[in-house]
């Protein structure tokens, strides 16, 4: 899937995160040049950031271009880094793993659900393995909320 | 000068230290190989695992994972001819040929030697000119630390090449994401949107987890598939000839010395060290044409320039405290949380860390070239090893390693925002090497200006005034406008290219 003009949305993206910074930046003490207070750094540097970012929003304007997105294994691994978190503070480690390898897995159509399920036992047999028997963290197994 | 180096030897030499050295260039090395990941990925993902060392112990681990991911990133390039960094791309122009003529085996053979031997005149540099440096260090006041840190961020965006902008951009942004958390100063919070977990700031690993390893993962796996690796690298094809041998010392010689003075520079030390390097074996040689197409001068002399920089770029890190690369930058971070400051005091203060690191960089060396000689038939098979087995495997061990470090879900959740931001950034050729070194290299910048502009009674001007200062200040200012010039006169030139009407050219 293309999206239209890849490289001005994300120069968008970081004229937003520049200009939201900018606004929260205004309610810190700003200070004088010399006792600066906690606010004039953030200041400068979000101004800074909104500038650069709206003058490389108005280049790809300008040169438009269609650059290719992995739409699939950007959302699958996003949602297996997401779910793994979500499963971490609810079930514990070992769902944990089941939920990132399975939903990792998702980033190519035809994986299929065998190796998937060998995958995720086999890793968390090794992490179990590394990070409680031999490191010694401590951490849920399995939990119940 | 002997007995510190002895010393260093000492504590390196413990079967302890010995043993993870060793585990640190095996498990580099192992994820090195892996496409898409570099020692960068390596250290993040590793990280987690040297809590629970001491700190000696710990950073002689990260030290040899460093090697072994950079180590393993040539396996991959040369057998694969895709770059995981920009050092190794040059490595490529002749390794890649070389295994095309069924030399795999010689390449990575001379790899190997010439990144120990690199990496050993840089720790011969590392060692002589450490300490003098130091202290200097010991001299400098704020102002001066402020002006040596710009001058870092500065050519970490304008030396490495690409977009000005897309790199200003990504410092900006690195140094923005340092303010949040407690200022160090008033006390205040600053971007913690009411989460507790930010109140120390955003997390290092997290940043560095979601911008190279999510952000990399994602955009290897349809790449992934169609490689195949039909060469065979056997222990016997990697001896090189007479004539191969003799041809190498020199480049090896040549690359050593100018990667030795480059790494030390702040900004992207090892990626010009290996171009320059290149390049100069191309100016000296005979016969230019065999460049490109499989000469072995040219993997010895970038190989041994990008190892001999990789050390020497340890001595503004330890000894000033100001990280050249983002690598550097994630040494420095993991050196903070075993709570040492690098810095002129390390040296003096901590001569057990310092020469012990120092001495187990050349182990770590040592051990890769035992290791990577007999072993290259592993490494070639994990390489053929399919990759859909391999990334969820990555992607779960990214997810335990940023939970473990805070046994934080908070973090994991920060590795999605990063890591999606981080992928459309990669898409649109922004490189996110320059906000890491901004992120880190933020919380010092800010508290050294603000020291410094309240000695100055808030007059810059007096800052500039002062000779050494004032001149890094100029250093700066000279590099930016060279590279605004360096935009501006490509941008004329793209115009007039495109004036020439169509058919002509």
């Amino acid at each position: 899937m293309h999206l239209a003009n890849l490289r001005f949305t994300v120069a968008g993206i970081l004229a937003v995160i520049g200009i939201s910074a900018f606004v929260i930046a205004l309610g810190y003490e700003f200070g004088s040049a010399r006792r600066m207070g906690p606010g004039y750094f953030p200041v400068v540097l979000s101004g800074i950031l909104t500038l650069l970012a709206v003058s490389e929003m108005i280049s790809a304007a300008m040169k438009p271009g269609a650059i290719a997105v992995d739409w699939r294994p950007f959302m699958a691994i996003l949602a297996a880094v997401a779910g793994f978190a979500v499963t971490m503070a609810l079930f514990g480690m070992i769902p944990a793993f089941f939920v990132v390898i399975g939903l990792s897995t998702l980033s190519e159509p035809r994986f299929g659900w065998v190796p998937a399920l060998i995958l995720a036992v086999v890793t968390s047999t090794g992490a179990w393995l590394l990070f409680s028997r031999f490191l010694g963290m401590t951490m849920p197994l399995f939990d119940w909320p | 000068m002997w007995e510190n180096i002895l010393l260093g030897f000492a504590t390196a030499m413990t079967v302890e230290n010995l043993m993870y050295c060793f585990v640190g260039v095996f498990l580099g090395t192992f994820i090195g190989v892996l496409p898409g990941l570099g020692s960068l990925a390596a250290i993040s993902m590793l990280l987690p695992m040297s809590f629970y060392l001491e700190p000696t112990t710990a950073l002689i681990l990260l030290a040899g994972i460093y090697y072994g991911g950079e180590y393993g990133g040539s396996i991959a390039s040369i057998l694969l001819n895709l770059p995981g960094t920009p050092s190794a791309a040059v490595t490529c122009l002749d390794g890649n040929p070389m295994a095309k003529q069924g030399r795999a085996g010689v390449a990575l053979f001379v790899t190997a030697i010439a990144s120990f031997v690199g990496g050993s005149v840089g720790v011969v540099a590392l060692m002589g000119f450490g300490p003098s440096i130091a202290q200097l260090g010991l001299s400098f006041g704020p102002a001066d630390y402020f002006a040596l840190m710009l001058l870092g961020l500065v050519a970490a965006v304008t030396v490495g090449g690409g977009s000005l902008v897309k790199g200003l951009i990504m410092v900006v942004l690195g140094l923005l994401l340092g303010t949040a958390g407690t200022d160090v100063t008033s006390g205040e919070f600053r971007y913690t949107f009411g989460f507790l977990e930010l109140r120390d700031g955003v997390s290092l690993v997290a940043i560095a987890m979601g911008l190279f390893g999510i952000a990399e993962v994602v955009s290897s796996v349809r790449e992934a598939g169609t490689r195949k690796i039909t060469e065979k690298v056997t222990m016997r094809s990697m001896m090189p000839t007479r004539a191969d041998m003799r041809r190498t010392v020199g480049p090896m010689a040549r690359g050593s010395s100018i990667g030795g003075f480059l790494g030390a520079l702040p900004g992207a030390g090892t990626v010009i060290a290996a171009f320059l390097a290149y390049a100069t074996e191309i100016r000296v040689a005979k016969d230019k044409t065999r460049f490109g197409k499989g000469a072995v001068e040219g993997v010895a002399a970038p190989e041994s320039a990008n190892n001999a920089a990789a050390q020497t770029a340890f001595i503004p890190t330890l000894t000033i405290g100001i990280p050249g690369s983002a690598t550097m930058s994630i040494m420095l971070g993991a050196l903070m949380i075993h709570g040492i400051t690098p810095g002129p005091l390390l040296v003096t203060d901590h001569p057990t860390i310092f020469w012990g690191l120092i001495a187990s960089f050349w182990i770590g060396n040592l051990f890769l070239l035992v290791l990577n000689i007999p072993l290259i038939g592993l490494w070639v098979k994990v390489l053929q090893f399919p990759y859909k087995y391999i990334y969820p495997v990555v992607i779960a061990l990214i997810c335990i390693g940023v939970f473990s470090m805070r046994t934080s879900v908070f973090d994991v959740g920060l590795v999605v925002i990063f890591g999606g931001l981080g992928y459309l950034l990669q898409r649109t050729g922004y490189s996110a090497a320059p906000l890491i070194l901004g992120f880190v290299l933020g919380p010092m910048l800010e508290e050294n200006l603000r020291r410094a502009m309240l000695m100055a009674r808030g007059d810059a001007m007096r800052m500039v005034s002062d000779p050494v200062t004032g001149s890094i200040l100029g250093l700066s200012a000279a590099m930016l406008i060279w590279a605004i010039y360096g935009g501006v006169r490509n941008v004329i030139r793209s115009r007039q290219v495109k004036d020439i009407p169509p058919g002509e050219t």
